[in-house]
């Protein structure tokens, strides 16, 4: 049985970020080089900038899934609150003549705080229960949210904004005026400003914050309501400011994500695919196949499983089948009992430390 | 003026009286024991002193301040810590994680000073992680602090639940059964860990034990309880020679 010493114990933890950013830069750097030789067909371009979308919500989902221990079925509905606030302040400065790259900055803030804002508002009640209650309020949040954006309707004209529930034509609006927000048809022309850069740069801020969380006193008193409620409340952790803290950033990183979507299409709606039930189910595919707790493993299972589907494109017919059997390939790599041994032997993190955990 | 005085303490789950009339004054320093036959409502005692449960009726009072019903997470900062007669560790955390969570009232930095690494990040994990060894260098775990908790020994367990709480800084220690599973080496072990414990830290214990001879070995008290009632309390030798008690334990 071999042991790290203390003073190393931090550097593990440090040296497991470590190699998450590394391999997040370097994937960036062979994308980079195969786009600039022309490598990479077009179709795959198209999908890098999903890839970091995904990738950043399963970041988000890991923190509530992996670290808070609750259930969370509705991150998606936070990806949609994040991408249609972003994307109406984008749409609502874009003829103001603003800054560019200062309004993107600014609609990232905004849909990030407003995704925040709504992660807070449902878990004040709602993580003060004990059970799933969690993961049942947060799939009926996703579900609303997505109608509420699909019956909204803005407009912007020189009375200043008219917003209705119900139809476009109950708005009184002026002749000149513009739809911000278009009902079904939801926000239309949108710049493209998403790029993969941008979000590679979101993704490594994204792992900065939750790394660095994870591995202070809140992080430990986050997984320790998780490991035993009853005894991290007799040691005089505040249970729900932490349940609270956790669950308002995991939804602030998946707002996040939606920035990043709302600002790849020219068109953003809230349909059933990109913001549904279906989508938050995706999402917690990735952080369960990925590893609970992973980060590094919730990226690489989002990337994989975008991927998978495109690339078998060619196979039409077999995809969805090849698709369903790498889900349980995954599965058993991730979790059988075997391969978890085989991983701890050949670890990355032993590369660098030469030492593996204490395991009897 | 006694650390712990505890009143007409009283607690009723439906038409169960649990506890009734439960009454306690411990001075600082002491070693007391309380015990009783299986069912007797000892837990239940530790749970209304750490706010698990709130009591119906009674007063508790820690260093002459009040703290009947309060939460769980106050009371700790008011000065009891507390382990659990079934062990209640983080176990997916290693052991120097276990005691840096009891550390973290007493070591506070924001949440935005981990994200950002401040200074002051670095500072205060330096002064834990120097604590967290010192209290596990105690109880012989020093060199395990790597492991994951669930990884432990079931006696490195109880100890461990014993260094978490003692983390807390508290003014008076509560014991559920700190030596059950053990055999009788780490039992005696142990006894020396209680007495270290008192001595070192300045600390009051209260424990809940079946067994006797870790009770009469370091108890200087004891109270008994027998169907939520209090039946006898005094110095350990006469309590245990107590006619009412020998038949509480062995029968008529």
């Amino acid at each position: 049985m071999k042991k790290l010493f203390g003073t190393k114990n931090m550097k593990k933890t440090t040296k497991d970020s470590f190699i998450t950013y590394a391999m997040v830069i370097l994937v960036f750097l062979i994308v980079q080089i195969m786009v600039g030789t022309g490598s990479m067909s077009s179709l795959l371009q198209g999908l890098l900038v999903p890839l970091c979308i995904y990738s950043i919500a399963a970041i988000g989902l890991n923190l509530c899934v992996g670290y808070l221990g609750e259930l969370s079925l509705g991150h998606a509905g936070f990806m949609c609150v994040g991408a249609f606030s972003s994307a109406f302040f984008t749409k609502y400065m874009m003829d103001t003549g603003m800054n560019e790259i200062l309004r993107f900055i600014i609609a990232l803030i905004i849909g990030t705080l407003t995704a925040a804002f709504f992660g807070f508002l449902i878990g004040i009640p709602v993580l003060r229960l004990r059970g799933d209650y969690l993961a049942i309020v947060t799939l009926a949040f996703g579900e609303i949210i997505k109608n509420v954006m699909n019956v909204l309707y803005i407009v912007k004209d020189k009375d200043g904004l008219h917003f209705s529930m119900s139809d476009a034509a109950s708005l009184n609006m002026a002749e000149e005026g513009t739809f911000l927000i278009n009902g079904p048809k939801g926000i239309i022309g949108t710049p493209h400003q998403s790029t993969f850069t941008i979000g590679v740069i979101l993704i490594l801020v994204s792992l900065f914050v939750v790394y660095n969380l994870v591995n202070s006193r809140s992080g430990r008193a986050i997984m320790a309501i998780r490991d035993n409620r009853i005894a991290a409340e007799s040691v005089g952790i505040p249970i729900t400011k932490f349940k609270l803290m956790a669950f308002t950033l995991s939804a602030a990183i998946a707002g996040m994500g939606g920035v990043l979507y709302a600002h790849n299409l020219s068109t953003l709606t809230a349909l059933p695919a990109n913001f549904g039930y279906n989508m938050s189910i995706m999402l917690l595919v990735f952080v369960v196949l990925g590893g609970m707790g992973s980060f590094r493993g919730s990226i690489i299972a989002a990337v994989l499983l975008t991927m998978l589907p495109e690339v078998l494109r060619g196979l039409s017919d077999y995809r969805m089948l090849i698709y369903a059997v790498v889900l349980i390939a995954m599965m058993l790599f991730n979790w059988a009992p075997k391969a978890i041994e085989w991983r701890q032997r050949h670890s990355l993190k032993d590369m660098f430390t030469k030492k593996t955990k204490g395991v009897q | 003026m006694a650390l712990l005085e505890v009143k007409n303490l009283g607690i009723s789950f439906g038409g169960l009286r649990a506890v009734d009339d439960f009454q306690i004054s411990i001075q600082k320093g002491q070693l007391y024991g309380l015990i009783g036959p299986n069912g007797a409502g000892k837990t239940t005692v530790f749970n209304m002193l750490t706010g698990v449960y709130k009591p119906d009726n009674g007063v508790i009072e820690l260093d002459g301040k009040g703290i009947t019903g309060q939460r769980t997470i106050d009371i700790n900062k008011a000065g009891i810590a507390r382990t659990f007669q079934n062990i209640r560790l983080f176990k997916n955390q290693s052991v120097l994680d276990n005691v840096k969570v009891g550390l973290h009232n007493n070591h506070p930095y924001s949440a935005l000073t981990a994200v950002l690494r401040l200074p002051k990040y670095r500072r205060v994990e330096a002064e834990m992680n120097e604590r967290a060894r010192e209290l596990l260098k105690v109880f012989g775990l020093e060199e395990k602090r790597d492991y994951l908790a669930s990884n432990l020994p079931y006696g490195d367990q109880r100890k461990l639940e014993i260094a978490r709480a003692l983390a807390t800084n508290p003014k008076l220690l509560l014991l559920d059964e700190p030596a059950a599973g053990m055999n009788p080496n780490e039992t005696k072990e142990l006894m020396e860990t209680i007495r270290f414990v008192r001595d070192e830290f300045d600390m009051t214990v209260l424990l809940i034990e079946h067994d006797m001879k870790l009770v009469s070995g370091i108890c200087e008290e004891l109270t008994v309880l027998n169907f939520g009632q209090v039946l006898a309390k005094g110095k350990t030798g006469d309590v245990l020679n107590d006619p009412k008690v020998i038949t509480a334990y062995l029968g008529e």
